[in-house]
């Protein structure tokens, strides 16, 4: 099928220091069908990143298997973008260069890379800094280049690992916005990993809630409020605040 | 015609030539001052003046050119052989845990032998030629670079290399866009510390090997006692080091870690 199936993952790590195996992610099972937006929710410890890495194909699983568009992942691969927390941005280049990698490294020409790269940075409102530094950047302008160097290379999936959690309170409301925004517009797949309730509802088209450690699914809570979302009008939504109580619960009760 | 004098001198006061030059002049008047004094004789302790009439009479002659440029010249070969082996093998040693485990062992062994202790050896095997010179130097140069090159691999964020393979990025242009300009700050460090410590051997496997150079000249005045001669050769050595730094280590630096934000700009 079109999309992401993750079938029956565990990921078993071995602890060296107290001598023991540790489940950090068990018998996890998901699909995302093309274009969907669904976010991963649990609390920290729960092995949500550990589930990212593994279909970005940073680390392989111990048990299961992942498929993207019927393919098997044995490894990381530019059909899946990962925007990460810390940006990882590369310093010492431009940010026309940093969302022209992607297209740098396929072999596209050097005028394609420059005219694709500058709708990129347009599109997540970097006009006027394509060739500044990323340290000369704010943490949310560095997260937006982040964003447009992954969008730029055309991903079938788009991983996103707590990408807002180190900006500000405002600047990351504002990050929220612009990117349901650009899925509202393009309709990429995305498969979004969060600590933040407010954020899964917000964003989401389906919330994956996980159990505290090892991390399984333990519900899966549909959000079909209306779009474009903007935090102006959800704010005071009492569908959102009913799914946000809801979601919060299942987060905050202990497994029984 | 006054007013635009003062931000022209203001300009020549801040220029960075003129900046690098004000410490020295402190110590250079500090220097004539204890000479004029005569506390010691004046053959024994020269004063800046007749130092510089020695460097005069030593460039005129000719000696001096010559063996300045033969000192640069050893460095600059040292130097090429240490950037070409020491930065790879440092850069291997970092990314590839079998070759780590392989060389450094080996790297360490020799590390402590030192240059100074392969001079009796080197002189059975090469005699006083530019081979045993070259070997000291480069046996100098190379383990700072080695050191700090492999150093600077693993200070690459494992995510920025990630995001690298993600973006479809295969190893050997992970490499290039992203290891090595990532190690680049250790990398320069490797090259200063090296080339700092290649000079100093250089100047003692002059002494010792020495038919000419700076080092040999310092050691050549001690016999005829000459120390305005060993004064100059000290200061020779301190300038061209200063300019090296001032004209080749600091520019690359502000060219690239600076530019990036990597390290802090220095004052």
């Amino acid at each position: 099928m079109e999309g992401l199936v993750i079938r029956d993952l565990s990921k078993i790590y071995y602890g060296i220091y107290t001598g023991q195996d540790v489940a950090a992610i068990e018998d996890v099972s998901l699909e995302i069908g093309k274009g969907e937006f669904v976010a991963i929710l649990g609390p920290s410890g729960c092995g949500k990143t550990t589930l990212l890495n593994m279909v970005a194909g940073f680390i392989p699983p111990t048990q299961g298997e992942i498929l993207l568009n019927g393919r098997r992942i044995q490894g990381p691969g530019p059909d899946r973008g990962v925007v990460f927390q810390s940006f990882a941005l590369f310093p010492w280049k431009t940010v026309m260069d940093n969302v022209a990698f992607g297209l740098k490294m396929r072999g596209v020409s050097k005028e394609e890379r420059e005219r694709v790269a500058r709708e990129y940075v347009a599109l997540v409102g970097l006009e006027g800094f394509e060739y500044r530094y990323p340290h000369e950047l704010s943490g949310g302008m560095q997260q937006r280049v982040g964003v447009a160097r992954v969008l730029a290379n055309k991903p079938d999936l788009l991983l996103m690992d707590e990408p807002f959690a180190s900006v500000d309170a405002q600047t990351r409301m504002t990050l929220q916005e612009e990117l349901t925004r650009i899925w509202e517009d393009r309709q990429p797949t995305i498969l979004f990993v969060t600590h933040d309730v407010e954020e899964a509802v917000f964003l989401a088209n389906r919330v994956v809630v996980l159990s505290p450690r090892p991390g399984r699914v333990r519900e899966t809570v549909e959000v079909s409020l209306r779009r474009p979302r903007t935090w102006q009008r959800l704010i005071e939504d009492l569908e959102y605040k009913g799914l946000v109580a809801r979601v919060l619960g299942l987060v905050r009760t202990p497994v029984s | 015609m006054r007013r635009p004098l003062l931000p022209a001198l203001r300009r020549l006061l801040t220029h960075s030539v003129v900046q690098g030059a004000g410490p020295f002049a402190l110590l250079v008047l500090l220097w004539t001052l204890v000479a004029a004094l005569e506390i010691y004789p004046r053959n024994f302790f020269p004063g800046p003046l007749e130092v510089l009439r020695a460097f005069a009479g030593l460039v005129y002659k000719g000696v001096l050119p010559t063996y300045l440029q033969d000192s640069v010249t050893r460095l600059a070969v040292g130097a090429g052989v240490g950037v070409l082996v020491g930065i790879p093998l440092g850069l291997l040693i970092g990314l590839h845990p079998a070759s780590y485990r392989f060389f450094w062992p080996l790297i360490i062994f020799f590390q402590a032998i030192g240059d100074i202790a392969w001079l009796p050896i080197l002189l059975i095997w090469f005699g006083f030629t530019l081979t045993t010179m070259t070997f000291i130097i480069v046996y100098t140069v190379i383990f700072p670079m080695i050191f700090n090159a492999a150093l600077g691999v693993r200070t690459v964020p494992m995510e920025m290399i990630r995001a690298a393979q993600s973006l479809g990025a295969t190893r050997w242009r992970i490499l290039g866009e992203v290891i090595i300009p990532g190690a680049l700050p250790n990398i320069i460090t490797g090259l200063r510390t090296g080339l700092g410590y290649g000079w100093r051997a250089l100047i003692a496997a002059e002494i010792i090997v020495g038919t000419s150079g700076i080092g040999f000249m310092m050691f050549d005045a001690r016999r005829s006692g000459s120390v305005v001669e060993m004064i100059l050769g000290m200061i020779v050595l301190g300038v061209l080091w200063y300019l090296v730094d001032a004209g080749m280590l600091r520019p690359a630096e502000r060219a690239t870690i600076e530019r990036w934000g990597l390290v802090r700009q220095a004052p």
